[in-house]
Order: C-alpha cells, then structure tokens, then sequence
C-alpha cells in the first residue's frame, strides 16, 4: 500500500569565504555606439552567471542587458576569477563588475556634465542616456557621450575594479571568527508516497522557498533551486559509487549508477523570498550549491512521516527502506508477545 | 571497434542466405540498440552485418487464423502504437513503454529484445505467459518453437548461426486475455528490471482458471512460475491465496545478489508484484464478465 507522508528540510549556507583572500576583477568599456564590453574572467557552465554579470552591468550603465558584451574565460585577455565556485560568481564577480561599471559611469557622468553644464553628482544612467536628476528631458545619449568623453575629453569611458570580500583571519586559539561574507537561508518540503511492501519512494511533490537577496534573474534562480533539487533526490534516493573488495568500482557508467531521470523529478514549486544584503551587488547574495542541501533531509523526513522509519545511510534506495520497514514492524511484534 | 561490411536484407530469405554464406561471422542487426554495444567492446568474432531493418517481410503485426503474429522487427513503438494489440494483448504495451526511453523504443526491435536474452528482457514475461510461439527461418525453411524453448541462458538462445527469428505468435485462445505487466526498476525511466512479472488468468464460477506467471531478472532466463501456477489453478482469488500464490513464486525463482539488490530483496519483490499482478487481473476479469453479462 502507499503511504502518503511529508518532510521539511531546512538550511543556510555561506557566501564570500573571508578565511582566504577570495577576490574578483572585471572590466567595463563603454563603447561609442552606447554598447558595453564586459571582460570577466569567470566561467559560464550553464547557470547563466554571464547572464547576471551583464544584467548588474546594464543596471549600473542603464544600458539593456542585451547591449553588453560579456568577453569571458580567456586567460589571455580576461581579468582574474577565484573560480565558479563555492556559490560566488553572483556575489563576488558581481560586485567587482558592478564597481567596474561604475567606474566606466564616473567617466561618462564627467562628460555628460561637461556638455549639460551640472555638476556630475546631479546625474544618472538610464534608458540609454546621461540625464538630470529630477529633469530626464535634460540628457544625452550614452552613445554620445562615449564619444565625447574619448574625443574631447581625452578620457576612454573605461571602468575596471577587482573586488574581495575582506579576509579575515580567524583566532588560532579557539578557530572561531567570521569566515564568510554573507549566509543564504531556505526551507524545502517534500510530499512523498511509500510503497510499504516494496520500499520504493515516490516524490509527489516539493516546494521550496529559498532567500538569495535580491534575484537579479528569477528565472535562473527557479532553473537553479529546481536543478539542486534534482541533485538532492539523487542523492536522497539514488546515487552511490559502489566498490567491489578491490576497491574497484562496479557501477562506473550510468546504466549502473542510478541518478533521477526526468521521469523521477516532481513537480517543483519554487518560491523566492524577497531579500536584500547591502553587501551585495544590488542586494544579491547567491544560489548555487544552497538549492540541493535541504532535499535529502525533507524526503527522509517526508519517509518517516509515511512510514514511521529513519534511514540513516544514504541513499535510501527502496531495498533499504524496506527493511526498516520490516525491522519496525518485528519490533512491534515483539512488543506485542512481550 | 573492429572494421566490418555491412549487407542489408531484403527479407528474411535473403538474410538466411547472407547468414549462410558469412557464418560464424556475420551476425544480424535489426534496431542496433543491444549489437552496437557488442560491437564497440569488439569481444565477438563479428566482421560481417546483415542488416534486417529494411526487411520486407518482418515488420508486420497480423491476426491470423492461428493468433496474433508479430514481426521479428516491430519496434517498441510499434506496438505501443498499434490498435490490435491494445485490443488483444495490452500487456505488450505495457511492457513496450517500460522500455528505455523514446530513442531507444523507436530503434529498439521485439525480435531484438528476445535475441539478447538476458533475463532481465522487458518483451519475454508478457509472451512467454501467453504461451507465445517463435517462427525461425534457416536454410531448410521455417519452424516453429515455443517461445519458452528459445532461451537457453544468459545471453544463448536455442537458434543456429544461420537462422533468423521471424515472428512471434501469440495463440488465439489466449487474445484478450486479462494479463498484467509489472516492473520494478531502480528508478522510474531509463531503469532495467530487478524484477518483471506479468501475471494473468480467468475467472469460472469464482474460481481461477488457467492462471499464468512469468518472472523476469530473478533466473538465468525467463521463467514461469510453474508451481504458483499450479497452486492458484482451482482456487479462489482471495488476498490470502494470491499472497500465497506470489510467495511461491518467490520460492521457485533463483534470483542472484548482487550491487543492485540481495536476492532476498528480489523474491520479496516477485511476491508482491506476483500478487499485484493478479489481483489487478483478477478485476480486470470480473468487468469482463460483467460487461458479458450486461
Ligand atoms: C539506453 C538503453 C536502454 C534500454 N532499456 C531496456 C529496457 O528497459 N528493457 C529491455 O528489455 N531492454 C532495454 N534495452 C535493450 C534493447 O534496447 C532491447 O533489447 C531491444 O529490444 C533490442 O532490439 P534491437 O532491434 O535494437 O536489437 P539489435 O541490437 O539489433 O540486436 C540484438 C541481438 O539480437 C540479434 N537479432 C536481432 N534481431 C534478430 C532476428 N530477427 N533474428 C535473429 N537474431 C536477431 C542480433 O544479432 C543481436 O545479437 C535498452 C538499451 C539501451 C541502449
């Protein structure tokens, strides 16, 4: 018979290590026909982050995300990068763009306010153009004053900055002190039926609610907390590298090594809870690794709430929860003749 | 990969022909998903193909006088597609879906799946528990064999070098048959059998008639479960006699241990399913009659 059950997982993890120096460069160049290069020397694997760097730089120049640029991972020409790594890119690339773009901004709000006859800190980017604060009708258009900024001013709207969450050292007496620059918070629950005379776990459902500051692209935080989420039932339920007594592996090729299909991945409903960390580029904080940590914890407790047992190696495959299921039930028997 | 010539059948008389003339190399191709993987750990004696995929003769599903006849080169999909054999033998679809996925459906071919022969098949539990038969052709003409006599072992079927599977047939008085395919896998798609099961029977004045039980993955081939059969024949289909019907099935498989699962595991899974089965055929039989009745 199946039973129906529900868990939550809850968790936080760390963005920005401190413990190490941990830094970020990129390069911003406005162009004069009002388009940005963006050089970064991070690297995009599919989350998008080449996305998000180009979105924080558009926000800064108030350009579209589609007039950047982004020339990345080329050792050869791209700034520095600690790596795609450890949750990072969103948070410490970002804000080294965000400063790059910034920089770049600097040069043209100079320009701009050599042509509207302000002062540069009346300025601002947007649609497009330089404008006054309060008067948008007094602007030029970026394009223009790229090319102003160069040809008269003598001055390329160039902006590059590096930046790194500040290390700090950690007491070597008590190993206590702040060794990330930020944390990111999230809850999942998962809804699962178990199959009480196989073991088998079904996944019916999971919701996650995840914090990630501000989302700069809801749509790749979803693709993020749903790809994690994969992962996480995989290693909830699934994957493992299993050795003969050589210590050779018996499952290396993926007919073997079981990990979800889409067949076995429910539906998700992703819910971000809106957030802002000052010391984020435009309040973002991260959300990569994050989305897979609490899954395993909801669907085991989800299976205790079905089932009334605890598994305590993972993963939980069916053979496993079946003979928890058994032992449970000698125990009751036992009990009852006792 | 060792280097290989390539013929294509044009039927199967063609194909016998080219099998006689390059054996022990040559070997038969139909959708590839199973040879390709032989081909490319270059284990085999194998230097020559011949491809029956375009075979004329091979492909068709039929209703004949005799039963439903199923050409050795209907894909998975084919069968998942066709109307008569939903009408007949729905446990064939069933089994078909479960296979693989999409890719490997439409290239993958029945008469392939039983030319492999592992046991762990997802075509041979269905067949074999309606009492399928198998047409061959080799160079003295055709025959006709049970399907049970085609598996020998592991990966060994009863056929000559020289002779090709061309049809399956499944006997007229067992269309429409209440059967149920079950498989339980590691997971839900792309998942191999641990256990299959397709498990069926009528119902005559409350009783059990003519039950049959087919197990995949838990013997060297596919099996019947011969004594559940013989225990369940006769009796009434309560939940104690069909538990007892899956438990002696699990006795009589031979299931192995290995990293996928214990071979305890296996036979708690062959009474479960075994029972399932039944039961999910057992009321598929009692809105038969009911609708006989009406
Ligand atoms: C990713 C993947 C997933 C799979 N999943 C499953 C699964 O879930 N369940 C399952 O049962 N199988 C599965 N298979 C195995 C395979 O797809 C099936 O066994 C398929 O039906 C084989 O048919 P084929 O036409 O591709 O055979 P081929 O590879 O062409 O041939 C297989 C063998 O049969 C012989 N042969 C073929 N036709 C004939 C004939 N007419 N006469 C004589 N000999 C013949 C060939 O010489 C060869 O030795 C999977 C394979 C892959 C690659």
């Amino acid at each position: 018979m199946k039973r129906r059950g529900r868990g939550i997982g809850c968790m936080w993890y760390p963005i920005g290590f401190t413990v190490a120096a941990n830094p970020s460069a990129a390069t911003v160049k406005v162009n004069e026909d009002g388009t940005a290069t963006l050089l970064t020397g991070t690297v995009e694997t599919g989350q998008g982050a080449l996305t998000v760097l180009a979105q924080i730089a558009a926000q800064a120049l108030g350009i579209a995300t589609d007039d950047v640029h982004v020339v990345s991972a080329d050792t050869d020409a791209t700034p520095m990068d600690t790596g795609a790594i450890a949750s990072r890119t969103t948070y410490v690339t970002g804000n080294a763009v965000r400063l790059a773009a910034e920089n770049a901004r600097t040069i043209l709000f100079e320009a701009a306010a050599d042509l509207l006859r302000v002062k540069p800190g009346q300025l601002e980017a947007k649609d497009r153009k330089i404008q006054v604060k309060g008067y948008p009708q007094r602007c030029v258009d970026i394009a223009d004053i790229a090319g102003h900024a160069q040809t008269k001013l003598g001055q390329p709207p160039i902006g590059t900055a590096s930046w790194n969450p500040p290390t700090v050292a950690m007491d070597p007496e008590t190993g206590q002190g702040q060794p990330f620059s930020t944390y990111v918070y999230a809850t999942q629950i998962a809804e699962v039926d178990v199959d009480d005379e196989t073991g088998e776990v079904e996944i019916v459902r999971i919701v996650a609610a995840h914090d990630c500051g501000t989302a700069i692209n809801p749509m790749l935080v979803e693709g993020q907390v749903e790809g994690g989420i994969a992962m996480g039932i995989g290693y909830a339920l699934q994957e493992e590298i299993l050795f003969d007594d050589k210590g050779r592996q018996v499952n290396p090729n993926l007919t073997n090594y079981i990990m979800p299909t889409s067949l076995d991945v429910p539906d998700i409903d992703v819910s971000i809870v809106s957030n802002t960390d000052p010391t984020g580029p435009f309040g973002a904080k991260g959300v990569g690794e994050p989305t897979s940590v609490p899954t395993a914890a909801a669907i085991l407790n989800a299976i205790h709430d079905a089932v009334g047992v605890r598994v305590h190696s993972l993963p939980a495959t069916a053979e496993k929860v079946l003979a928890a299921i058994k032992a449970k039930r000698a125990a009751e028997q036992r009990q009852i003749a006792g | 990969m060792r280097p290989f010539q390539v013929y294509v059948a044009k039927d199967s008389e063609h194909a016998v022909s080219l099998l006689c003339e390059h054996a022990p190399r040559a070997v038969i191709l139909a959708g590839g998903t199973d040879l390709l993987v032989d081909l490319k750990h270059g284990s085999k004696p194998w230097d020559v193909i011949v491809d029956i995929s375009r075979a004329e003769d091979l492909n068709a599903i039929t209703l004949t006088g005799e039963g439903l006849a199923i050409g050795a080169r209907v894909t998975h999909t084919d069968i998942m597609r066709s109307p008569v054999i939903r009408e007949s033998a729905p446990a064939l679809i069933d089994a078909a879906h479960s296979i693989g996925a999409v890719q490997t459906r439409n290239l993958g071919t029945i008469g392939g799946n039983l030319m492999t022969c592992v046991p762990s098949m997802d075509s041979g539990p269905a067949l074999l528990a309606l009492d399928a038969g198998v047409t061959i052709r080799g160079p003295e003409g055709l025959r006709r064999l049970p399907l049970a006599e085609l598996f020998v072992g592991p990966r060994k079927t009863s056929l000559a070098p020289t002779e090709i599977l061309v049809d399956i047939v499944i006997p007229k008085h067992n269309l429409g048959k209440p059967l149920v395919f079950l498989k339980f896998g590691l997971r839900k798609g792309q998942a191999l059998a641990l256990v299959n099961v397709a498990a069926g029977c009528r119902l005559n004045g409350g009783k059990v008639w003519e039950p049959t039980i087919a197990l995949g993955a838990v013997a060297p081939t596919v099996i019947r479960a011969q004594a559940a059969e013989a225990y369940l024949a006769g009796r009434a289909p309560s939940e104690q006699n069909l538990s007892e019907t899956g438990r002696i099935a699990a006795q009589e498989a031979k299931p192995i241990s290995d990293f996928r699962a214990s071979a305890d595991y296996r036979r708690d899974l062959i009474a479960v399913l075994v029972a399932r089965a039944l039961r999910q055929a057992c009321a598929g039989t009692e809105i038969e009659q009911a609708e006989m009745i009406a």
